[in-house]
C-alpha cells in the first residue's frame, strides 16, 4: 500500500518537472549581415544573406553564425578572394560567430519594441572577444525582428593591415545586422 | 508487478527527457545543424596559385570575371654561359620581354592575347576550367583546365620561315590540378605542340609532360617551380626541357614573380619545342613577370 503510494507519487513528481514551462527556440528565417570599411581611399562594402541563428527563450541564450565564404559584393573578384586568403583566411576560419546571452528580461510572448544589450562572445578569424552589442528588438505576432550596428577593430581579431593597403582598408569595420526569427 | 515496472520505466524516461531538455546548448545545437547544412552545400576550392601563370607556363587560376591582368614579363640574357658574365652584365644587357592581357569572360572561361621580344610572336589563348576542385556536396579531388594556344612567329628570316604555315604553332593543354593544403599546390600539364611545317628538324607533333607547384613560404610569397618535359618519342633534336624556380610576391592588384629559368621565351610552342638553353652549361636567366589587375567588368551592385 504504502509502497504503491511512494511509486505513484515520485511518478506524479517527475510529470510534473517535465511540464513546466517549454522551451522555445526561435529560428533566423531570414538574416542578413554587411559590412563596411571605408578607408581615405576606398570604400568596400559586402553583405551575406546566410546569416543562421538561434534563440532560446527561457534562458535567453542566442547563437548566430555566417560562413565568410558566403560574403559577396567587394569591388572586385580579386579583392573577394584576398579578403578569403589573406584576411580573414576563410579555409583555416570557415565561420564568424557571436553567442551569448541577452542581459534583459524580455517576454517573448508580447508585441514589443525594444533595445536589449547581447552580451557574448564575437568570434572572427578564429579569434574570440567578449562584446555587448546593443540590439533593436522588435517582437510582433510571435516573430523577432533583430537590427544591430556594431563596429568590429580588426586589430582585435589578428588581422594586420599590411602598409601598402593603409589608405584602402579602415582598421574599424563597419557591420550591420538585420534579422528575422521565427518560432521553430 | 509488471505495472509497477512499467511505471517505474515510463517516470524514468520521463525525468531523462527533462533533464535533457534543461541543458540545450544553443550554440552547440546552431553548429550541429550548419554541420548538417554544409554536406548539401558545395564549396569551391579558391586560389591554389598567386596567378594565372605559374611561372612561364599556366597555372590552373584563371582572372576573375569582368578582370584585366596586365602582364608584364621580362627575361634578361643568360647569368653564366658564352653570353654571360661580367662582360654582358650578367645578362642584364640582354632584355627581352612579352607583353600580356588576360581577361575573365566568366569564371570558368578566361582570354588572352600577348607579344613577345623572342621570335617577335604573337599568342593568343583560351583558358576553360572544365572541373573545379571542390568539397561538400559535390566533391571533386582536382581542378582540370583546357588550354588552346596559338604562337605566330613574324621574325623576318627568308630563309628559314618559307611560308606562313612555318610560323604557326599550336598548343593543346590540359592543366589538372590540385590545392592539397592551404600552401601546397600541384599541377600536371599534359601538352601536345602541333607545328604545321617545322623548321627544325622535329616531329610535327610534340608531346611533353609539365608538372609544377607552389609551396607558400607567408600569406603573401610563395616558392614555385615548372618543369616541362618533351617524350623521348617526339623530342626536338638539339632542344634541352625547360626548367624554371621562383617566387611569387603578392601585394594587393599586384602579383610579382622573380625567378631563374633556362628559357628566354614565354609562348609555350616556343619555350617547349625550341629552347636551346641548359642549366648544366650556366645557360640561367633571370627573369620576372608582373601582373597588376584591373577591374574593367560593371561595378557589383547590392547583390545580398
Amino acid at each position: 500500500m504504502s509502497r504503491r503510494f511512494l511509486i505513484t507519487a515520485a511518478f506524479i513528481l517527475l510529470l510534473g518537472s517535465s511540464f513546466k514551462d517549454p522551451v522555445s527556440i526561435f529560428n533566423i528565417s531570414r538574416g542578413n549581415i554587411s559590412f563596411s570599411s571605408d578607408a581615405p581611399l576606398e570604400l568596400i562594402t559586402a553583405g551575406s544573406n546566410e546569416l543562421k541563428g538561434l534563440i532560446e527563450t527561457e534562458k535567453k541564450q542566442f547563437a548566430f553564425s555566417v560562413k565568410v565564404r558566403s560574403f559577396k559584393g567587394f569591388n572586385s573578384g580579386f579583392q573577394k578572394d584576398h579578403f578569403n586568403e589573406n584576411y580573414l583566411e576563410s579555409d583555416k576560419y570557415p565561420d564568424a560567430t557571436f553567442s551569448g546571452k541577452i542581459i534583459e528580461d524580455v517576454d517573448f510572448t508580447k508585441n514589443n519594441i525594444l533595445t536589449v544589450r547581447a552580451k557574448g562572445i564575437l568570434t572572427v578569424h578564429g579569434v574570440p572577444k567578449e562584446r555587448i552589442i546593443k540590439s533593436d528588438m522588435t517582437i510582433k505576432n510571435g516573430s523577432i525582428f533583430i537590427k544591430a550596428n556594431f563596429t568590429v577593430l580588426l586589430a582585435d581579431h589578428n588581422i594586420p593591415i599590411p602598409k601598402v593597403v593603409h589608405e584602402k582598408l579602415a582598421s574599424e569595420i563597419k557591420v550591420e545586422v538585420n534579422s528575422e526569427l521565427k518560432i521553430r | 508487478m509488471r505495472k509497477k515496472l512499467l511505471i517505474i520505466t515510463a517516470s524514468f524516461f520521463i525525468a531523462v527527457i527533462s533533464f535533457a531538455q534543461d541543458t540545450t546548448d544553443i550554440s552547440k545545437m546552431l553548429e550541429d545543424e550548419l554541420k548538417a547544412n554544409d554536406q548539401n552545400k558545395t564549396v569551391y576550392t579558391t586560389a591554389a596559385f598567386k596567378t594565372t601563370r605559374l611561372i612561364d607556363g599556366h597555372s590552373i587560376e584563371n582572372t576573375a570575371a569582368g578582370v584585366l591582368d596586365v602582364k608584364i614579363s621580362h627575361r634578361f640574357g643568360t647569368i653564366g654561359g658564352a653570353n654571360g658574365g661580367v662582360y654582358n652584365f650578367f645578362g642584364l644587357d640582354n632584355a627581352t620581354m612579352r607583353l600580356g592581357f588576360d581577361y575573365g569572360l566568366t569564371h570558368t572561361l578566361m582570354i588572352g592575347i600577348g607579344r613577345s621580344t623572342s621570335l617577335k610572336t604573337f599568342d593568343a589563348f583560351i583558358k576553360w576550367k572544365i572541373l573545379r576542385q571542390s568539397t561538400g556536396k559535390r566533391n571533386m579531388p582536382v581542378t582540370v583546365s583546357y588550354v588552346p594556344t596559338i604562337g605566330i612567329i613574324s621574325f623576318r628570316d627568308a630563309a628559314v620561315y618559307k611560308s606562313f604555315s612555318n610560323r604557326i604553332n599550336f598548343t593543346h593543354q590540359l592543366l589538372i590540378g590540385r590545392k592539397f593544403t592551404e600552401g601546397l599546390s600541384l599541377q600536371v600539364m599534359p601538352t601536345v605542340v602541333h607545328r604545321n611545317q617545322p623548321v627544325d628538324n622535329g616531329p610535327n607533333d610534340v608531346f611533353a609532360a609539365g608538372i609544377g607547384g607552389r609551396q607558400k613560404l607567408s600569406k603573401r610569397t610563395s616558392f614555385n617551380a615548372e618543369y616541362y618535359y618533351q617524350l623521348p618519342g617526339s623530342k626536338v633534336p638539339g632542344t634541352t626541357n625547360v626548367l624554371s624556380l621562383g617566387f611569387d610576391i603578392e601585394t594587393g592588384g599586384h602579383v610579382f614573380q622573380l625567378h631563374v629559368t633556362n628559357s628566354s621565351s614565354m609562348t609555350e610552342s616556343n619555350f617547349i619545342t625550341g629552347n636551346k638553353g641548359s642549366w648544366g652549361k650556366g645557360d640561367i636567366l633571370f627573369g620576372f613577370n608582373i601582373s597588376r589587375v584591373f577591374n574593367v567588368g560593371k561595378k557589383h551592385t547590392k547583390e545580398w
